[in-house]
């Protein structure tokens, strides 16, 4: 019979001690020396030994899909280019959307691919295609990228969430009900993500002042014991989520302090802009820089501009554009941009020729993304599409090649299969699907 | 009301004005300013923005003015058939221009609607949102604040003042001499707080008119909604009496039964002062232009014309109401073009 897991602490005064010092600081009022991974430790080499020096990404999930003309591939000048200019890049040669002029300046950094070219065209499943990297094969749930990172390049044990998803918007129309799908499938519920920002906030993650830390401690022990013990023994998925929603909260007992955007200082905070989406990006950098291994940062259905398209894009566009300036000019000053990978992208692109209703519909026959850092080449422009943007014309690139590309940054591989025991044999991407080798370092 | 007139263009057009005679339009399109002959059909692109242009203007017989989203304006000579001047009026674009009745004067708005705040409200401009400015040299004679995007803008009969109407619903009133903000006007009816798709803000005053006395204006927009990205929210019209300071009230609006959905962006008031016309896209309902009455504020019949209309024009005489914008733009091309999809539609009312 499996036995209950085993305490990581003997139980000695001294560790008891450290775990008090532990709760202690990381249930105090928030404070910039408590903020940080290394604040939730009383130990300084215990919080080096916690934080595993691995590959980390934060994906900037546009959701909605941007247009690739206002954005990464402009056509100016042409019947399908829309009103936005296009402006040189510090690639030469290289033009992107005039509501880019930052990015402009650090295209030496990132990976643009021009030829995406997926399936569906329609919200939830090309977000399901685009965040899994396949299409779906019920009743089998592939997990989100996010899972398969945290639980390739994350440590289970580690206090910091390994998978944050931070979006101040609980609505988001087809993203909505995306959101309140499995996330994780067959890996398991203790690779889903946290959710945190804006309207979420993160409810009940604070100790009761009526109950002791010894006997908060205890009582969980005890429910630890009891659960496992019902999981172990009727191999029940429901209990193993149920327990791995109870580490998850423990977890973020500890760390709450991370979550405080107050806490971060108020120059970055302005140097990112005023905007949910910016301030969460941020967070994501904070969080990364702290221990977690994936954050995805969202903002609801934004980018969805059926109608008012140019109204939308000239606020979204230029919030993107310094979002993308300031996360990968910090990762890079921190050191952290080559373990780091950062991705904006979309579920697709948008139509080449607008409504009548002011705006471009889903277009995911050719669009673009970017990506920056973490094993991705920067200064490359992959791919192209035909003077009016209907086509790809080189390059092409599937959901497949993406994640393919991803994994392979990120020192995953990306062929391998998973250990699903009384299931089919599915890989982490389908078919030998190859990496794009044009932007991987 | 019956139509007598039916006529394409290359591409979507975005604002226009028909002559003074009545048999010409200048229309601005997506791709440069055309001249359209109502009785020959015969069609000219004489010049282009380096954007879309947005408005076009009748300075005289033989002079056009436009403005497009380069942020220029541009006058241009039929005769010679070249720009005569260009005066650039913004960083970003214009949204809308407006000429004084005396063809003496145009102003034109901008702004970039920027994330100021969490919740995405609108941050200060970085130049100014309003620029009153001299037909004949050019000549910049204000620039005014607002808070922007501000997209819509209108001389009063008289040629004294200038509205400029925003994103977040407010109007500022600007006496044109001395440039200063004599009224404001302020409603948050025609922009929305989106909850549905986009925690931000989304709509504002897309139109605006003096009616004939200049003691009230006329904004046409959307109604507020959940997801403004929808552009289902209610076909809106609002009359406020504008008084000097803030102590503007509203004094009349759509009357309950009488909108559809979908997203207001032309409004037209009659020469005799007897009736308006609001138009735009129609989301949901069976109507996109309705001639309402000014004293009323009765709607008095209705059109479904099919495609999204951006301009409203009665003529002089006020026989007809001009109606001009634009189908979706084609999928695919035809014999290595695009298929025509700007409209013109002239319909005499009965």
């Amino acid at each position: 019979m499996n036995q209950p897991k085993r305490r990581s602490s003997c139980g000695s005064d001294e560790h008891t001690i450290h775990r008090r010092l532990f709760l202690q600081g990381t249930m105090a009022a928030s404070t910039a020396s408590v903020a940080s991974f290394n604040g939730l430790f009383s130990v300084p080499l215990l919080a080096e030994e916690t934080k595993r020096h691995g590959k980390k990404c934060i994906l900037l999930w546009l959701c909605g899909a941007p247009s690739q003309f206002e954005t990464w591939d402009p056509k100016p000048g042409t019947a399908t280019g829309g009103p936005f200019s296009a402006i040189p890049t510090n690639l030469p040669g290289v033009h992107i959307s005039s509501l880019m002029p930052k990015c402009a300046t650090i295209m030496d950094k990132l990976a643009v691919i021009r030829s995406m070219s997926t399936k569906p065209s329609e919200h939830f499943q090309g977000i399901d295609a685009l965040t899994r990297g396949d299409m779906p094969r019920p009743p089998f749930t592939r997990p989100i990228l996010g899972s398969v990172i945290a639980e390739q390049l994350g440590q289970l044990d580690s206090p910091v969430p390994q998978f944050v998803l931070l979006d101040p918007c609980p609505e988001g129309n087809e993203f909505k009900a995306f959101k309140a799908g499995n996330w994780a499938g067959w890996l398991g519920a203790q690779y889903g993500p946290v959710r945190a920002g804006g309207d979420y906030g993160i409810p009940n993650i604070k100790q009761l002042d009526s109950i002791s830390q010894a006997d908060h401690s205890d009582r969980e022990s005890l429910r630890k014991f009891f659960s496992k013990k019902y999981e172990n023994d009727r191999r029940s998925a429901a209990a193993a989520s149920h327990n791995a929603a109870f580490e998850r909260v423990k977890g973020l007992m500890s760390c709450a302090p991370l979550f405080d955007m107050e806490s971060l200082p108020q120059s970055d905070r302005e140097r990112y802009g005023g905007g949910a989406f910016a301030q969460h990006a941020l967070q994501a950098r904070h969080l990364i820089e702290n221990g977690s291994t994936f954050v995805m940062v969202a903002n609801g259905m934004p980018w969805d501009n059926h109608v008012f398209q140019h109204e939308m894009h000239q606020m979204l566009v230029p919030e993107l554009d310094n979002v993308l300036y300031q996360l990968i000019s910090d990762l890079e000053q921190r050191g952290m941009l080559d373990d780091t990978l950062v991705i904006a992208m979309g579920e697709f692109g948008r139509t080449p020729w607008l409504n009548d209703a002011r705006g471009r519909d889903h277009y995911p026959k050719a669009w673009s993304l970017a990506m920056a850092g973490g094993g991705i080449k920067g200064g490359v422009v992959h791919g192209a599409t035909d003077a009016e943007g209907f086509e790809v014309t080189d390059g092409k690139v599937d959901n497949r090649n993406l994640f393919a590309t991803i994994f392979t940054a990120l020192g995953i591989d990306p062929h391998e299969d998973y250990d699903l025991p009384g299931l089919p044999t599915f890989f982490r991407v389908e078919e030998d699907a190859h990496p794009i080798k044009e932007v991987l370092v | 009301m019956e139509r007598t007139d039916d006529k394409r263009m290359p591409m979507a057009i975005l604002g226009g004005e028909l002559s003074a005679d009545g048999e010409m339009i200048a229309a601005a399109c997506m791709d440069g300013v055309y001249t359209l002959d109502l009785q020959s059909g015969v069609r000219k692109k004489h010049y282009t923005h380096e954007s879309y242009a947005r408005t076009a203007f009748w300075l005289s017989s033989n002079e056009l003015f436009s403005t497009g989203y380069d942020g220029q304006a541009r006058w241009f000579r039929l005769d010679s058939g070249e720009e005569n001047r260009h005066q650039k009026l913004h960083q970003f674009w214009s949204w809308d221009a407006a000429i004084s009745p005396d063809r003496h004067r145009y102003a034109s708005v901008t702004g970039q609607y920027i994330a100021g705040g969490y919740k995405y409200e609108p941050a200060e401009e970085i130049e100014p949102s309003v620029v009153i400015g001299d037909c004949e040299t050019g000549d910049v004679v204000h620039r005014l604040p607002h808070v922007p995007s501000v997209q819509a803008v209108a001389f009063s009969n008289d040629g004294r003042l200038v509205a400029a109407g925003n994103l977040m619903g407010e109007v500022r009133i600007f006496d044109i001499h001395s440039g200063d903000c004599i009224s404001t006007i302020s409603t948050a009816d025609f922009t929305s707080w989106g909850i549905i798709k986009s925690h931000c803000y989304l709509g504002g005053i897309f139109a605006l008119r003096f009616t004939p006395d200049d003691k009230s204006l006329l904004l046409a927009g959307m109604g507020p909604m959940r997801d403004p990205m929808a552009g289902n929210g209610k076909q809106l019209w609002q009359k406020w009496e504008w008084s000097s300071g803030d102590q503007s009230k509203m004094i009349d609006q759509i009357h309950d039964g009488e909108n559809g959905e979908g997203l207001m962006e032309a409004l037209a008031v009659h020469p005799e002062g007897t009736m308006f016309a609001m138009g735009g896209r129609l989301r949901g309902g069976d109507w996109n232009v309705a001639l309402f009455s000014l004293e009323t504020g009765n709607r008095l019949t209705t059109l479904k014309t099919g495609y999204r209309v951006t301009t409203l024009q009665f003529t002089d005489e006020g026989q007809s109401l001009l109606v001009m914008g634009t189908q979706g733009q084609p999928d695919h091309k035809k014999d290595g073009a695009f298929p025509d999809f700007g409209r013109i539609e002239k319909y005499r009312l009965s």
